[in-house]
């Protein structure tokens, strides 16, 4: 219990100097992990939908070998932005462009470097992602599309894409929420997120634990928003449970909504006295009334 | 059976790999007709509806469309199948879509219509194959009728000239198959040239003005359809017609 008080009154005190640099560190991360997450979706979709592009043996061979050249490059990227470790690839594009043009292309701005990084790193992610969920719309959606004169691209944006984007919603939430927490090797580079709050804190206080409380705390805390969010906009784009039938449409003539004012007078158009009157066997008022022929 | 041709299908065959489905197809759509094409399964009925709109490439022959080759290399097959509509068994309906979104889509994005004219046509053979009232639900949320009736609204909004028909009621159970077929009357006494491989022989025999039955990948015996259900000439289309005879 004491030991509880004790670590209460530590992060008391870190918080109460450091308040300024943890809050800020906070907003850097969410910002890096989102503006990171978004880029990274569309480099995504734009290797998905390229490594998707059909060809047959009909085709010439100028467009199959420009097909299998797209196909091998994004290959390419995915194997290896997924099968290094983010914090190499930092060093590898922070230190590594100034170190082969002899600083003629440098980062200027840490934040270009550390989206950079983060894009990429989400992007090759993504790209499987994005293949997987194309691979997932039943091939029927695109015959259905086809029939109806769109061309591929057509199919893709107003029908494929927009199911597969649904599909991969949770894929996405997946990769910002890592985001979230993986952006904290931008250290690496001198990026301020927020586990360098951290690691300023426990530079000028040596209290490791009490600051890695709040840095946990916190994380937990940016995530399980993030994932609520998450929750809300896969609901939101899977649309309302019901629908509305349209009958108040005017160019809806649907029965029973006919409330017939007449019944029961004379002027009843159903009834027998109003059929029977000269002259009106041929010229009853609706028009639609097939139904009405007995 | 007068005027000139759609639809000419001239030696199509198609081959998957070695196993050759369709061989030396030969036969001739008009305006107006309904052809209703029978068999068994695996005889080839539906491989041959989707050579014709090009969901298949041919491996031999041809196809005129109006007198045009349409199999030939640099034919614009999109073009050529928004004006011809498709009809599938499994409907095929835009999951992403309303009813209303899915009968609008291709008039917007194909035909380049302004997208009240779209609407407008649209709800027009909505509400004549019923559905008008549905135009906010989604695919997920009405019956397999329903569905297939939606798909054939969204078909004829393209306004095309000849709609192919994939078996549209084999997915469906009895109850709505009805329904359906009802339509699909309702759209042969209006003129509507149709191609319908179907598994409804009453349908095929009192609807239709052309009957082609296949076999193992060939036409076996084509024409009248009350010639057909009959008086049928070949032996393979006696012992088809007897199957379902007996039902």
């Amino acid at each position: 219990m004491d030991r509880l008080i004790q670590l209460g009154t530590d992060i008391a005190g870190l918080w109460g100097t450091y308040w300024k640099s943890y809050l800020n560190g906070i907003k850097n991360t969410l910002i890096l992990a989102l503006v990171a997450t978004l880029i990274g979706c569309v480099i995504g979709f734009v290797c998905g939908i390229l490594q998707t592009i059909p060809y047959s043996k009909t085709d010439s061979p100028v467009k199959r070998f420009f097909l299998a050249l797209i196909r091998a490059i994004v290959r390419i990227y995915v194997e290896v932005f997924r099968g290094t470790p983010m914090v190499l690839q930092a060093v590898f594009v922070y230190y590594g462009l100034p170190y082969f043009t002899n600083n003629a292309i440098m980062f200027n701005n840490i934040w270009v470097a550390a989206i950079l990084v983060v894009s990429i790193n989400t992007g090759a992610y993504m790209a499987e992602s994005v293949r997987g969920g194309i691979m997932s719309i039943d091939p029927g959606q695109t015959e259905g599309a086809k029939a109806i004169g769109m061309n591929h691209f057509q199919t893709m944006v107003y029908v494929i894409l927009p199911q597969a984007l649904r599909n991969i919603m949770p894929q996405i939430g997946n990769n910002f929420i890592i985001n979230v927490k993986d952006s904290s090797v931008m250290f690496i580079i001198s990026f301020t997120e927020f586990f360098a709050a951290h690691r300023a804190a426990v530079g000028a206080t040596y209290q490791y634990f009490p600051s890695a409380t709040i840095e946990m705390i916190g994380y937990l805390c940016m995530t399980l928003i993030a994932s609520f969010l998450l929750r809300r906009v896969e609901k939101w784009l899977d649309g309302s449970d019901s629908y509305e039938l349209a009958q108040a449409d005017q160019l809806v003539m649907s029965a029973g909504t006919y409330s017939h004012p007449n019944r029961g007078t004379p002027f009843d158009e159903h009834s027998k006295e109003y059929q029977d009157r000269p002259g009106q066997k041929s010229g009853r008022g609706r028009r639609k009334g097939r139904n009405h022929e007995r | 059976m007068s005027g000139e041709a759609i639809l000419e299908i001239r030696h199509l065959s198609k081959a998957f790999g070695n196993n050759e489905v369709l061989k030396d197809i030969d036969f001739t759509v008009r305006p107006g007709d309904v052809t209703s094409i029978i068999g068994a399964s695996g005889s080839g009925k539906s491989t041959l509806l989707r050579c014709i709109n090009l969901l298949e490439t041919p491996t031999g022959g041809e196809i005129l469309f109006h007198g045009e080759s349409i199999t030939g290399k640099g034919v614009n097959a999109s073009g050529y199948r928004a004006k011809v509509g498709m009809v599938f068994q499994s409907f095929n309906l835009f999951n992403n879509m309303t009813v209303l979104e899915n009968c609008v889509v291709g008039q917007v994005k194909v035909l380049k219509k302004k997208k009240e004219a779209a609407k407008e046509n649209a709800l027009k053979y909505l509400d004549r194959v019923g559905m008008a009232p549905y135009i906010n639900a989604k695919p997920r949320q009405i019956s397999g009728g329903q569905k297939q009736r939606v798909a054939i609204a969204r078909a004829l909004a393209m306004e095309p000239e000849v709609l192919l028909f994939d078996e549209p009621t084999s997915a469906l159970d009895p109850e709505m198959v009805g329904e359906v077929l009802e339509v699909m009357q309702g759209l042969a006494s209006d003129g509507m040239t149709m191609l319908v491989v179907t598994h409804e022989m009453a349908f095929a025999r009192d609807v239709s003005n052309h009957v082609v039955f296949m076999s193992e990948g060939v036409i076996c015996e084509e024409g009248d359809p009350g010639e057909i259900f009959s008086n049928p000439r070949q032996q393979r289309t006696r012992e088809f017609l007897a199957r379902f005879a007996r039902g």
